[in-house]
């Protein structure tokens, strides 16, 4: 059947549900203070992500999506292992993390240099902009408290916002891709909507001591 | 009246020891780990701590007052006909609660008559500071040892001490923290806050930058303890940073329109070979008369 959509098989559905579920976790996950369960419900978001562009690469062809399908799976796997590693909170396993994002962030520079030298000279700034939002984003995950990885992730959404879907100013034409829009826009939506309710209660301090 | 016997984890001053009759039994200390001294009696915590941040390379161990010590002061205690109440250190921190313990279990063999009570505070520093200063109020208010103990059990329930440190370098050195980790906060200015849960060391959070540390404890310690001015008591710990901790004291005493009685406080080896020069530290409890 052909819609504004495109071709729309079952594996195209699936995939629009997935993308639905991925926009909910995604959300949901910057509405969390607490960084364990933050690392989890934006873990399981981008499992679902990872599971969006299997299906439509089940629908359209998998060479399209494997890129794709790539990007989402080390972004699972980094924040489930980052979710073990805040849940446990030791010195071991804060250890282990920083390691690991380390090597996160050696493999996302040398995926992204890779690309930066492959891209066309007069886009090539957009480029580096992009892996430098993206790195900025890892990093600010790992920072401490609530804001670091809050405006790290804004500044990604943006950034992937303006130069992938939907203006694609990297390539000058238009993408229409609205499940890549929303899960993006659901992003800086829910970081406006945690500091409408953080600017409600501006005296709660970031450390949270205890009663006697 | 009973006894009151504390390890050196309270940080109590030789005077203030005196002044208020509690024996300390010192921890012990070693630069080489061969001669050990006797903290605030072979070295002072100023000159301990100075050797500390001025001789980068040097990283020197601690020990537990070991039960002969312990017996050592309890004995003549015990011949005056007194019972004893022996506040330790957490145990999670140190061997000094049982060090304690077997020293009592010793000397009950000698002296059957005769009650001692080992309390294990469950804190350190300015929080076994605190729980001090409480049963020594009890004290000398008349209460018994066996009430003073049940009410001590409560106040440390109630004890919270939070530290601020000013370098992950001696959390390095303790192997309390990896490479990395003291790297990367090192490059990024972290300053961790760490806490104790259940008498063990836990990690609050990070915070960028000394000033910014020192604000958000002076907020956090403001909202906590807004409402609960007329029941409890605060100490103020730091190491060679009075004029900064003497600041941030006046500052909490204005936010909560308060007057801390307890001196400020300079914290002992125990915690500050962990922590280093530039920590400073906060504890609060509940008065022992909200809880009779």
């Amino acid at each position: 059947m052909d819609t504004i959509f495109g071709n729309l098989n079952i594996w195209f559905v699936m995939a629009q549900v997935l993308g639905v579920i991925t926009i909910i976790f995604e959300f949901a996950s910057y509405q969390i203070k607490d960084k364990p369960k933050y690392f989890r419900t934006t873990g399981i978001g981008s499992f679902f992500w990872l599971t969006m562009f299997f299906s439509i690469g089940m629908a359209t062809g998998m060479a399209t999506q494997i890129s794709l399908m790539v990007a989402a799976s080390y972004s699972t796997v980094r924040n489930l292992v980052f979710w073990r590693i805040f849940s446990k909170n030791t010195p071991q396993s804060k250890e282990f993390g920083l390691n690991f994002l380390l090597v996160m962030i050696g493999v996302a520079l040398v995926a992204g240099t890779l690309a930066v030298i492959n891209s066309p000279p007069e886009v090539r700034w957009l480029h580096i902009l992009g892996m430098i939002a993206a790195l900025s984003f890892v990093i600010g995950q790992y920072l401490p408290g609530v804001h670091y990885v809050r405006i790290t992730v804004t500044i990604y959404a943006i950034v992937v916002l303006v130069t992938q879907t939907p203006v694609n100013i990297l390539y000058g034409d238009f993408r229409w891709n609205i499940m890549g829009m929303a899960i993006e826009a659901a992003k800086i939506i829910s970081v406006i909507v945690f500091y409408v309710r953080y600017s409600k209660n501006p005296k709660q301090s970031s450390l949270q001591f205890a009663k006697p | 009246m009973f006894q009151l016997i504390s390890d050196g984890g309270c940080d109590f001053t030789k005077e203030e020891a005196q002044k208020y009759n509690v024996d300390i039994i010192p921890f012990y200390v070693s630069f080489d780990q061969e001669a050990f001294m006797k903290e605030g009696v072979d070295i002072s915590k100023d000159e301990y701590f100075k050797r500390l941040a001025t001789e980068k390379n040097l990283f020197p161990t601690t020990s537990q007052p070991n039960p002969q010590d312990y017996m050592d002061i309890y004995k003549p205690h015990l011949d005056a006909g007194k019972d004893i109440l022996s506040l330790t250190i957490s145990s999670k921190l140190s061997g000094t609660y049982s060090s304690a313990t077997m020293a009592a279990d010793m000397m009950k063999e000698d002296y059957p008559d005769r009650t001692i009570v080992v309390i294990d505070s469950l804190t350190c520093a300015v929080g076994e500071g605190l729980v001090l200063r409480e049963i020594i109020k009890m004290r000398d208010n008349g209460y018994s040892l066996e009430k003073t103990a049940e009410l001590a059990q409560e106040i440390i329930k109630t004890t919270r001490v939070y530290f601020s440190l000013d370098t992950l370098e001696y959390l390095k050195k303790g192997g309390r923290v990896g490479p990395t980790t003291a790297l990367v906060g090192g490059l990024l200015g972290l300053r961790p806050v760490l806490h104790l849960v259940d008498g063990a060391v836990e990690q609050l959070d990070s915070v960028p930058g000394r000033k910014r540390v020192l604000q958000l404890m002076h907020e956090g310690i403001v909202e906590t303890l807004q409402d609960e001015t007329e029941n409890i008591e605060i100490c103020i710990g730091h190491i060679l940073r009075e004029e900064e901790a003497a600041e941030f004291k006046k500052n909490i005493e204005v936010a909560l329109n308060i007057k801390i009685d307890t001196p400020l406080t300079e914290i002992g080896v125990t915690i500050g070979t962990h922590a280093g020069p530039g920590a400073l530290a906060i504890a609060y409890c509940k008065k022992y008369d909200k809880l009779d």
